[in-house]
């Protein structure tokens, strides 16, 4: 457990407001994150927990409300203000986003090449120090499509890390891995918090990781947060819907009858 | 059985007329929106490239070089087998209409300019739409599908930068050079048809060339391959961010880079023909 209960707020979203279209997707979210916290979202499928991530990584725009990171409201920073902000996060996304015509090495290096004069030499010693970190030392001349899906996913983290960001997104970070990778993944954002006390915000669906890594779970239903606590807390939630989450249960809404044969006939 | 009355079917036709002019006016403003994206990636691209460094958003010269290299000399091959049938097509062509009234000889300028005005910027503009347009539409596709374009953002690198605005840069510096090679691919190819058959020396086809084909025909095939090579990239560019769904997403995109490429050239060089000879 980490994250000083007294520290300051890093990730600061107050009554954030998104619709796509006509229908709404977050409901006056409200969510408070300190410096060196692991933070999982979870929720169920639409839940809005994606969006929630896109929006703290400034890739959407908010309907209203307001997003600060690092104490910057990035929904009113202008175009190249942003650009700097990003410098500041890190990003692991689900498929690992590496540029399929570079190489880990130099998928690694990009941030570096694109926003530093640093020599090469020094951006090389600095991908392979974070390989080593990911434990994928000596994979920086392979390509991407080389790689398996646990190994995307590491080298994506190493990225994401490599200009030593105070904030890490990481989206589904274990989705899909067998259960000794997903438990290493796991295992490898503990550390890289610990080693480099960064600020961690995990969407994930899988119960096991969360509880293994957060240090407070927010649960998202239906584009509104139904609860934000640590992990015993949200485990004895006796809320009827979290309790459904954790225990997997699905719910189906029975449909009006008149309703169902409208939407079958194409009525609706 | 009954006929259906015309009451009962007038809902159903209004309904239909309804869902038409719905259609036409979704297809509508989907063009708009095209042409408007189209013009803002445009904007933007010439943006990041004369005020990148002071933004520090720089269009660095070895991606246009990759670019460069892809666009340009990787097509090489492609465009001079192209140039070459042109050279010889037109020649043959040239000599049967011409030889009717005797004058065969005028061939090697008719080919000149027709080559140096047309057919070397239009079928150079032509295959590197095919080639290069689909391969650029394909890529920004993929890489949206796939996030990479979004894993670009977050990194704090503007993707217009990074994909579009190098491709933009090479095709304005490759594709006038492309087409002065096919110009004199297609010459030269010419010159090996036509001096045998008519009769007379290379030396005398080349003063030929020289004398019907002036600085302003040049200036003018060269001009409209700018023009071109704007078209090709945005065209392409604007396809590949407007993919939707998945790997069959990015084959209709692919597809559609080559048409409106393509169609774009030859529209514009309409455009652009009538404006230089009518006004």
């Amino acid at each position: 457990m980490s994250g000083d209960p007294n520290g300051e707020y890093v990730i600061e979203v107050e009554n954030l407001v998104t619709h796509y279209g006509d229908r709404q997707i977050l409901k006056n979210v409200n969510l408070r994150i300190r410096r060196g916290e692991i933070m999982v979202i979870m929720g169920g499928s639409g839940s809005g927990k994606t969006t929630l991530l896109r929006h703290l990584m400034a890739l959407e725009k908010a309907t209203s409300g307001s997003i600060k990171l690092l104490g910057s409201d990035v929904t009113q920073l202008n175009e190249i203000e942003l650009y700097a902000m990003c410098r500041k996060i890190g990003v692991s996304f689900q498929g690992g986003a590496l540029l399929s015509s570079l190489t880990v090495g130099e998928n690694i290096t990009l941030p570096l090449r694109e926003h530093t004069d640093l020599d090469q030499t020094v951006m090389d010693i600095m991908a392979r120090m974070k390989l080593e970190v990911v434990n994928l030392a000596g994979f920086e001349n392979l390509m991407p499509s080389e790689l398996s899906g646990g190994m995307l996913k590491r080298a994506a983290l190493a990225r994401a890390i490599i200009t030593d960001p105070a904030l890490l997104f990481c989206d589904e970070p274990s989705a899909g891995l067998d259960p000794v990778v997903s438990s290493a993944l796991d295992e490898l954002i503990l550390r890289l918090r610990d080693a480099m006390d960064m600020t961690i915000v995990v969407v994930t669906h899988e119960l096991d990781s969360a509880f293994r890594i957060a240090d407070r779970i927010t649960v998202l239903d239906q584009g509104a947060i139904l609860t934000v606590g640590t992990v015993e807390e949200v485990k004895n939630s006796d809320n009827e819907r979290i309790q459904n989450l954790l225990n997997r249960k699905f719910e189906v809404e029975e449909p009006d009858p008149e309703e169902y044969l409208a939407r079958l006939m194409g009525h609706t | 059985m009954a006929a259906p009355s015309s009451s009962s079917n007038s809902p159903n036709l209004a309904s239909r007329a309804l869902e038409r002019l719905d259609a036409l006016g979704r297809s509508t403003t989907d063009r708009i929106a095209f042409f408007g994206l189209g013009a803002s990636l445009f904007v933007e691209s010439v943006r990041w490239i004369f005020l990148g460094r002071r933004l520090r958003q720089i269009v660095r010269a070895q991606h246009v070089a990759a670019e460069m290299m892809d666009i340009g000399v990787l097509a090489i091959p492609i465009i001079s087998v192209v140039s070459i049938a042109i050279g010889f097509t037109l020649s043959m062509q040239g000599i049967q209409g011409l030889e009717q009234f005797g004058a065969q000889h005028q061939v090697i300028g008719g080919v000149a300019l027709g080559v140096t005005r047309e057919f070397g910027p239009l079928i150079t503009a032509i295959i590197v739409a095919g080639r290069s347009g689909s391969s650029l539409a394909a890529r920004i596709g993929a890489m949206t599908i796939s996030q990479e374009v979004d894993a670009l953002k977050v990194m704090g690198i503007n993707p217009v930068r990074f994909l579009v605005a190098p491709s933009l840069v090479a095709m304005l510096i490759v594709l006038p050079t492309l087409t002065l090679w096919s110009i004199a691919i297609s010459l030269l190819a010419s010159a090996l048809y036509v001096t045998p058959v008519i009769g007379t020396t290379l030396g005398a086809f080349v003063t030929e060339v020289n004398a019907s084909i002036t600085t302003d025909d040049l200036a003018h095939g060269l001009t409209k391959t700018l023009i071109f090579a704007v078209l090709i990239t945005i065209v392409a560019a604007s396809k590949g961010t407007s993919v939707e769904g998945g790997a069959e997403g990015v084959g209709r995109v692919t597809r559609d880079s080559v048409v409106g490429g393509i169609s774009a050239v030859i529209i514009s060089d309409l455009l652009f023909v009538y404006a230089m000879t009518r006004f």
